[in-house]
């Protein structure tokens, strides 16, 4: 898969060029904070697209211009700063780079000069009908109802580990296929993470629950399983499915029962066992473009236990639920 | 016989006779693990008929099951009425039954899958489960061939 390397030392900026990538274009995205990150990213194979930042610590954007020219690689590079002076644009030219993009960058640009330099092609499709951004009081019904069913996920899980669940406020919105891998972001940015997904479906509504792990929490999970093994791989993975089969299946009782409904459920499918976020979502790539994206993060009191659950149900799904919700929006 | 009941005694019938014949693993314990059903598929891969296993103690038939992991499976599934996930990664097999297409298959053992459902009884409680049990070997091997080839390729990466 083609793959693009974002290198800026601001988090925001990394999204902020990550969100103007093509929607339709199907990439792994890398991120790299500065200089030295992106050397190694690239010495690893990562991004045959580089979108460079100039001003950075440890090592700058000049720099890995220079670098990449003296190792002869073979990397495309697109530099995207805010400084504009004349003279900056002709130096990174003359280091090799393609463009020069100032910031703040716009998709349109991006996607011209992608296409310029036949590094992405646009794909004449049918625009998707556009859904209307959730309604306020849709939004707040949905709260709700996962309010109550995490709840109960919540009251499940302490009363297996015997330890007090302390409970997220959900967090309900439609997000685009790009913005996933943003919004995972923002729950791991360094650690890696054991993650398993599964599906569901019932009467028209169907989706698919992420289970999230953060790896540093496995050693107390272990703990408050009284597991005396050694926690190696297997250990792990027995965890992260327990934890998983009591979060997913009680949330979705929860949810089910409120909107009068019955979920089945697939095989659990394990995404990857200490890999970053970044890793586990680029192997399968998304093939949809928008999603209601409810997300929860759970935490143990006493403990330092971190993990994520993410329901995300297709944009068909919520035509029924909207449906079914509306009940509870009546006076 | 009213023609209604006659329809729904050959619908019923007819259920039967798929569960008996679905190429899925059904199982039906209570909270001590005495099996209280047994389907075709599990009785054409164990070699154990239905009167040979009713009423017994699945650990009793089945060393091979580890007691204490299962039960803590299990455990979820009656006291909250949770449905649990076990799957080849964490472990192989539950039920150890050999590979039984002796052309195609590659692996000793059949890969499983299984489900663990609740059973609620007419009082609301759940006394009994329900296992099921899915044939996984080729997704395994598939799975297993493909990460196998991986390493490889990293290895002829890393070596030029």
């Amino acid at each position: 898969m083609f793959s693009v390397l974002i290198c800026d030392d601001s988090q925001v900026a990394r999204k902020q060029v990550a969100k103007c990538l093509p929607q339709d274009w199907d990439v792994a995205v890398h991120f790299a904070r500065h200089g030295e990150e992106a050397v190694a990213a690239l010495a690893e194979g990562k991004g045959q697209l580089l979108l460079l930042d100039l001003n950075m610590p440890v090592m700058d954007g000049y720099q890995v211009l220079e670098h990449i020219q003296s190792h002869g690689l073979t990397t495309a590079v697109i530099v995207i700063s805010g400084d504009i002076q004349p003279e900056a644009h002709e130096r990174v030219k003359k280091l090799g780079a393609l463009e020069f993009i100032e910031k703040p960058i716009k998709p349109d640009v991006l996607s011209a000069l992608l296409s310029k330099h036949k590094l992405f092609a646009k794909q004449e499709v049918a625009p998707a009908p556009q859904l209307d951004r959730l309604d306020p009081n849709l939004r707040d019904c949905y709260q709700e109802i996962t309010n109550i069913a995490m709840g109960q996920a919540g009251d499940h899980l302490a009363r297996i580990l015997n330890v007090f669940v302390k409970l997220p406020i959900p967090n309900v919105n439609l997000i685009e296929a790009s913005e996933l891998t943003m919004m995972l972001q923002d729950i791991e940015d360094k650690e890696t993470v054991s993650g398993i997904c599964q599906g569901f479906v019932g009467a028209g509504v169907c989706g698919e629950a992420l289970f999230i792990l953060s790896d540093s929490s496995f050693s107390d999970v272990a703990q408050i399983l009284n597991i005396e093994d050694e926690v190696d791989d297997r250990v792990q993975l027995e965890l992260l499915m327990d934890a998983a089969n009591i979060l997913i299946g009680t949330c979705l009782n929860g949810l089910a029962t409120q909107l009068d409904m019955h979920f089945s459920q697939g095989h659990p499918v394990v995404l990857g066992q200490h890999r970053n976020i970044t890793e586990l979502i680029n192997t399968n790539r998304a093939r949809w473009r928008r999603t209601l994206a409810i997300e929860l993060s759970y935490g143990l009191e006493g403990y330092k236990v971190q993990c994520d659950l993410i329901l995300l149900l297709t944009e068909e799904s919520l035509k029924v639920l909207n449906h079914k919700l509306s009940h509870l929006l009546e006076d | 016989m009213s023609k209604e009941l006659l329809s729904d005694m050959t619908e019923f019938h007819w259920m039967m006779d798929m569960l008996q014949t679905v190429d899925v693993g059904l199982v039906v314990l209570d909270r001590a693990f005495n099996i209280k059903l047994w389907n075709g598929f599990m009785e054409s891969h164990s070699g154990l008929l239905p009167s040979q296993v009713r009423e017994k103690c699945l650990f009793d038939l089945f060393p091979e099951i580890d007691q204490k992991w299962f039960s803590n499976k299990c455990r979820p599934v009656f006291d909250l009425k949770n449905r649990a996930f076990i799957i080849w990664e964490q472990r192989p097999y539950v039920f150890k039954f050999s590979n039984y297409r002796p052309l195609t298959g590659t692996e000793d053992n059949m890969y499983q899958n299984i489900t663990l459902s609740p059973l609620t009884s007419t009082t609301g409680k759940v006394d009994n489960i329900c296992m099921m049990i899915y044939d996984v070997t080729d997704v395994a091997a598939s799975k297993k061939m493909l990460e196998s080839a991986q390493v490889t390729l990293n290895e002829w990466h890393e070596r030029t």
